[in-house]
């Protein structure tokens, strides 16, 4: 104890005098000088490529890797800022220190096997660094930006026009954006809503006339969504627009929480906030992961923007956003070359030095497409909608953009260009099994001490970074389900930006009964056959003495890694085995102060389980008598305020009561939204406040989903053997060829 | 002590049922709390559970000079109550008319019962002007003007306040009085509007409304308080909170106009 004692007291004061003069270094005057900073600058990098060039032996890696890593660990135990990028630099430096080796001396492929696979496979990791490179640059300094409060004096707000476009989405859908985005909380004379038809219907002119909201259509459907806002531009003149989807719900607090900045910031453009969905999407719905594991939206609007607001680079994401004006006319409206009018239309608006922002506060919820085949579909768009602007205004070239936009950008659109990469990865082992394809020129010791840390470095950091917002090995997990399907359209998009086409995302639908969606699934399934005879072939040429003893360790390796790949697919298979799915409108979780009026003239204080369009759950204090059928009202409070429904009684089990809205007037309706969908911080409260990442845990998450994914796989494997035309389940196919659903975009 | 006048415009808007279940809700909330009965029906015994027969009262002890402490009876739920006695005709006017010559009679007897500081009175008086109303509201801190949520009722508030006005004009105590409405129903229109049109015109000063349910007027009926009787109402819930929101607006003071 006592040595351990007389220790640690010069142990504190050396950290603390450590401390002390690093501060001290920090804060000289000399750094006031650019050229100080410069050459400092140029002495960093000078030092920082000695690190990674630097060749070492077998043993002077796995050293330096072991120390480094070391390291790495501890700090991720520190809280704050400065420990993450200092384990970004040590991911860098594994990162690039193993790609460094990788081309310099494992290239010197023999043969036309080796060159082939070698080289497609250093591509692919080139590829994975750009983006792991440009993540860490785009998410390292999240802005975290705070509301503003709005002046008081509200003679000064701003006029805003709510547009709410639609195209073939059902009635019942867009009535209940329509009634909260009449209840945003902003002055009566300021606020004007209208709903922008282009499916030209009368039942929809006269419901906005009956509610008193606007009705705007046009004789064309040019450039789909985008053309729709356009045309509506023309005839309305508020100082900002604020544009949901017509399944996006705003909260009351929309424009309250969103405006200030705009006031502030005179140059400040468009304001995304995220965008929030209350189902669950194809993946959550069939891995019953439901707000137990981020989905892959949540990394984008936890992170990404966020990252790419300190660049000045956020993207506007076609809803659940506000505009101004005068900007936006200037340049042109909505952008209509790309089938991401979104992310294009904020790129031009940077470009003519007006700025964007983000704000991390769902202000909004939605409805996530239901099916697997719908939200490939919408996946598809995007890819295919970068890799055009990638190709027509890349980010990279032109005027008008600072460096780190034009960064934030471009891994905006690299990103999607992981189809290939990522096909790479899934077979490369398999070269090895079935060829004997050299794709390293190296031996598998030098291998495991030059990838593995560069492989645990990036792990550990991205966990750090995204812990909140995606979970490890889920990127995988996602990448793999979209890799095949976003391949050929972002090439075709990069090769000719012309073609392409407008999917409409249908949501709230019913999947009537549960099924095995083997049009999705037919590339995983291919592949996870073709790693299993991989794995077949490796032991088969073990037993006929293909292989030398020293090739044990490398045939090890590329085992593991089909096995890896096996668990992937099989997710991946998974996600394609499709739930049912009988709510049309889904049920939100929440528990709202609520009373039900009973029959004998009794009112019982209770609280909502959940709720949805058509109907409540409630939970009462006790058990309580009524009957199946009963009609009584419910009441719902938010603060002092109460709005009561008429409503019967379908379901009751013990104290649970399950109730459906009876036919409402139009104000009971827009009482309702106000009471749930539109409460202010209904969505906000839960949200990025999920289990963090724990990389083990996640592991075995994913490796049991990957397990039943691969029973799926095999009890249904005779079924796909049999039939690939089941008539119930291409509804990708379907979806497209539906005349209805499909717009061409350059018309 | 904090004096709290319950008072209505017109009959029948359920005051004594709010003086008593809002007396027992600050009650069960640790305050000590006595009720003061100055309605010559005087029913607010009855919601206390004492015994129908019993003829003692204020009226009675005043009219023969006994101390009111004699007549003080301690319910079962933790409320003083002092009834306003059995009287004749005869003696009611004689007691009426000790009333209107002595305008701080209910004071006086009030600080010489010698209750705790931190104890709250609640006076129920009857309907319209009367001279009970004007000694209420001599003694009080404040006053409880409670409403049906209907067109009559509304009408008749701007004529309460100013005679609640002109009865404590000159009294240094009196710092305003608080609306309550009392039987609301939200799932009628004109209930619903009421509501928030007197929450929009009363601010601070409206301290919420009580659902109209069957479960207050059965536990009178199975002389039981309605928290006793039905936890789980609504209007439980709704006297609960709006003994808390009186009870913060007495004690923190606030100068209502």
């Amino acid at each position: 104890m006592t040595s351990q004692d007389n220790f640690q007291v010069p142990q504190r004061s050396l950290r603390q005098r450590l401390f002390t003069s690093m501060t001290d270094v920090v804060n000289l005057r000399l750094w006031d000088h650019r050229i100080a900073r410069f050459i400092a600058g140029i002495f960093g990098v000078f030092l920082f490529v000695l690190v990674f060039t630097v060749p070492l032996d077998f043993w002077g890696q796995v050293i330096f890797a072991a120390v480094s890593f070391g390291c790495a660990l501890l700090l991720r135990k520190v809280p704050g800022r400065l420990p993450t990028l200092t384990m970004i630099v040590f991911s860098l430096t594994a990162s690039l220190r193993y790609i460094y080796w990788r081309i310099t001396e494992t290239t010197g492929f023999e043969g036309f096997v080796d060159t082939f696979f070698g080289t497609g496979l250093v591509l692919a990791e080139l590829y994975a660094l750009t983006v792991l490179l440009l993540g860490y640059f785009q998410t390292a300094w999240p802005l975290e930006r705070k509301p503003l409060p709005m002046p008081a004096n509200n003679t000064v707000w701003p006029t805003v026009d709510v547009l709410i476009p639609t195209y073939n989405e059902p009635l019942e859908v867009v009535r209940q954006t329509v009634y909260t985005a009449m209840g945003l909380d902003w002055p009566g004379d300021k606020l004007k809503v209208f709903v922008l038809d282009d499916g030209r219907r009368e039942e929809f002119r006269l419901f906005c006339e009956e509610v008193g909201v606007g009705y705007i259509t046009r004789d064309n459907n040019r450039h789909a969504k985008a053309g729709n806002i356009n045309a509506a531009l023309e005839l309305t003149h508020g100082d900002l627009v604020a544009i949901f989807d017509c399944d996006h719900v705003p909260t009351r607090s929309f424009l309250q929480v969103c405006m200030g900045w705009f006031l502030k910031d005179e140059k400040l453009a468009m304001l995304q906030t995220p965008h929030f969905f209350f189902s669950p999407d194809p993946f959550e719905k069939n891995l019953q992961t439901f707000r137990a594991i981020p989905n892959e939206g949540e990394l984008f609007y936890g992170l990404v923007q966020d990252g790419n607001d300190l660049w000045n680079a956020t993207f506007f994401c076609g809803s659940c956003a506000l505009i101004r004006r005068e900007p936006l006319m200037a340049i042109g409206g909505m952008a209509t070359e790309t089938v991401t009018e979104d992310a294009h239309t904020a790129l031009k608006l940077n470009r003519l030095g007006w700025n964007t922002a983000y704000l991390a506060i769902p202000q909004a919820a939605g409805l996530a497409t239901e099916s697997l085949a719908g939200h490939v579909g919408q996946r598809i768009r995007w890819a295919r909608g970068m890799a055009q602007i990638c190709r027509i205004d890349n980010p990279l070239l032109g005027k008008g953009l600072k460096f780190g936009q034009r960064l934030c950008y471009l891994n905006a659109m690299l990103h999607f260009f992981y189809g290939a990469p990522r096909l790479i990865f899934m077979t490369a082992p398999l070269a090895y099994l079935f060829f004997g394809a050299q794709v390293f020129q190296a031996t598998a010791l030098m291998i495991a001490a030059f990838a593995l840390p560069h492989l645990l470095h990036a792990g550990i950091t991205n966990s750090r970074m995204q812990g909140r917002f995606r979970h490890s090995f889920w990127n995988e997990v996602y990448e793999s389900v979209l890799a095949w399907y976003i391949l050929r359209p972002t090439i075709t998009a990069f090769i000719n930006p012309r073609l392409g086409k407008f999917n409409v995302t249908a949501k709230g639908g019913v999947i009537d009964k549960s099924y095995f969606d083997w049009n999705i699934a037919r590339p995983y399934v291919i592949l996870v056959l073709l790693s299993l005879i991989g794995i077949g072939v490796g032991f088969w040429r073990v037993a006929v003495g293909d292989f030398q003893r020293e090739q044990y360790t490398t045939l090890a390796i590329n085992l593991i890694w089909t096995t890896y790949n096996i668990v992937m697919l099989s997710a991946a298979i998974a996600v394609a085995s499709e739930s049912r799915q009988v709510r049309k409108t889904p049920r939100v979780i929440a528990s709202l102060r609520a009373s039900v009026s009973l029959a004998d003239g009794r009112v019982l204080a209770c609280r909502t389980e959940d709720f949805s369009q058509t109907g409540l759950g409630l939970a009462l204090n006790s058990d309580v008598k009524v009957e199946l059928g009963e009609k009584l009202y419910v009441s719902i409070y938010r603060d002092q305020d109460e709005a009561s429904f008429p409503c019967e009684v379908v379901f009751r089990r013990g104290n649970k009561l399950g109730v459906h809205f009876e036919e409402l007037t139009t104000i009971q309706q827009v009482a309702l939204a106000q009471m749930t969908f539109a409460r202010a911080d209904l969505w906000a409260q839960n949200w990025g406040r999920g289990e963090r990442d724990t990389p083990l845990k996640a592991l075995g998450g994913v490796l049991r989903i990957g397990a039943r994914g691969f029973g799926i796989f095999f009890t249904n494997a005779w079924g796909m053997l049999r039939t690939t035309q089941r008539p119930s389940m291409p509804r990708l196919t379907r979806f497209k060829r539906r005349p209805g659903t499909t717009l061409k975009t350059g018309d | 002590m904090k004096v709290l006048a319950i008072a209505s415009a017109k009959g029948g808007v359920g005051k004594t049922t709010v003086t008593a279940n809002l007396a027992t809700a600050l009650s069960h909330a640790g305050h000590p709390v006595l009720v003061a009965d100055l309605d010559p029906q005087n029913a607010l015994r009855l919601h206390f559970g004492l015994e129908p027969s019993a003829i003692d009262g204020i009226s009675r002890a005043t009219l023969a000079g006994t101390p009111w402490r004699a007549s003080c009876a301690r319910s079962e739920r933790g409320v003083a109550v002092l009834p306003y006695g059995v009287v004749n005709e005869d003696d009611r006017d004689l007691f009426e008319s000790h009333l209107a010559a002595h305008p701080h009679w209910l004071r006086d007897h009030l600080a010489h019962l010698g209750m705790v500081r931190h104890a709250i009175v609640l006076i129920d008086t009857p309907p319209g002007p009367s001279v009970y109303l004007r000694q209420a509201l001599a003694a009080a801190d404040m006053a409880l003007l409670v409403t049906l949520p209907d067109a009559a009722s509304f009408a008749t508030l701007p004529m309460m306040e100013t005679l609640v006005d002109s009865y404590t004009a000159g009294s240094d105590d009196y710092r305003g009085h608080l609306h309550l409405i009392n039987q609301a129903d939200a799932s009628r229109q004109l209930s619903a509007d009421v509501a928030q049109v007197m929450r929009g015109q009363f601010g601070e000063r409206f301290v919420g409304a009580v659902h109209r349910d069957q479960a207050v007027a059965e536990a009178l009926a199975y002389d039981q308080s309605v928290f006793d009787y039905s936890i789980d109402s609504q209007a439980a819930a709704d006297l609960m909170e709006v003994a808390k929101t009186v009870h913060a607006r007495l004690s923190a003071g606030t100068q209502a106009p």
